[in-house]
């Protein structure tokens, strides 16, 4: 497969994952983003074995391991504060922990509450993939990506 | 890490895009090299070497 038919795939299976989540949210069943999405990233991790004319060499390599383990570094950090905090909300009351205050009177109790932090989830993976392009444009850099030369 | 890459691909006439794909590498990834801004893998520092018909140390000098 062409490095550009794998784009087009990927931008075909973008459009039907945004009309699996439609659907997701008409029928009120979340099954249906959560294996369309593990099936089409599934398809595009398939797809990009057979990419042929991708030239990727020990540098380009590099660059991209070391943006991944500095995002991942910040990344498991962040989540996981954010995570204690969702878990703090879950365990005080069940525990027998002391209540700290009242929640608003217009505060989310009822079904849509696990989305809500459903959402804050997706924002913070939104950051993530703009720190991990700020990563890899700095080690890119590091590396001679831009440099020119007189040849 | 210095290196005498550019000065052997004068000698053997290379641009660094023809060296790039003898070596099958990208042309940004030899310019690095001679720049001084990347130290290839001991795997290509031995390629680029044997490609020039020369010992590593002969194109690498480690200071």
């Amino acid at each position: 497969m062409k490095q550009n038919t794998f784009f087009l795939l990927a931008g075909i299976v973008g459009l039907v994952e945004v009309g699996l989540f439609w659907l997701s949210v008409v029928m009120r069943n979340p099954l249906i983003i959560t294996a369309g999405f593990i099936m089409g990233v599934g398809l595009l991790y398939v797809a990009r074995m057979t990419i042929t004319d991708q030239r990727e060499d020990e540098r380009a390599v590099l660059i991209t391991q070391k943006a991944g383990s500095r995002t991942l570094e910040v990344f498991w950090v962040l989540f996981f504060a954010v995570s204690l905090g969702s878990a703090v909300i879950g365990f005080s009351t069940p525990l027998g922990l002391p209540r700290p205050r009242e929640l608003p009177h217009d505060f989310p109790r009822d079904e849509p509450h696990l989305g809500y932090f459903g959402i804050l989830q997706m924002i913070l993976l939104c950051c993530i993939a703009f720190l991990y392009i700020g990563f890899r444009v700095y080690y890119a850099r590091k590396y001679g990506e831009w440099e020119t030369d007189e040849e | 890490m210095k290196n005498k890459i550019k000065v052997f691909r004068a000698m053997h006439d290379l641009t660094q895009e023809a060296l790039a794909q003898k070596l099958n590498v990208t042309r940004q990834t030899i310019l690095a090299i001679e720049k001084g801004k990347y130290d290839p893998s001991l795997e290509l520092a031995f390629k680029i070497a044997r490609f020039f018909g020369v010992s590593v140390e002969e194109v690498f000098l480690y200071d």
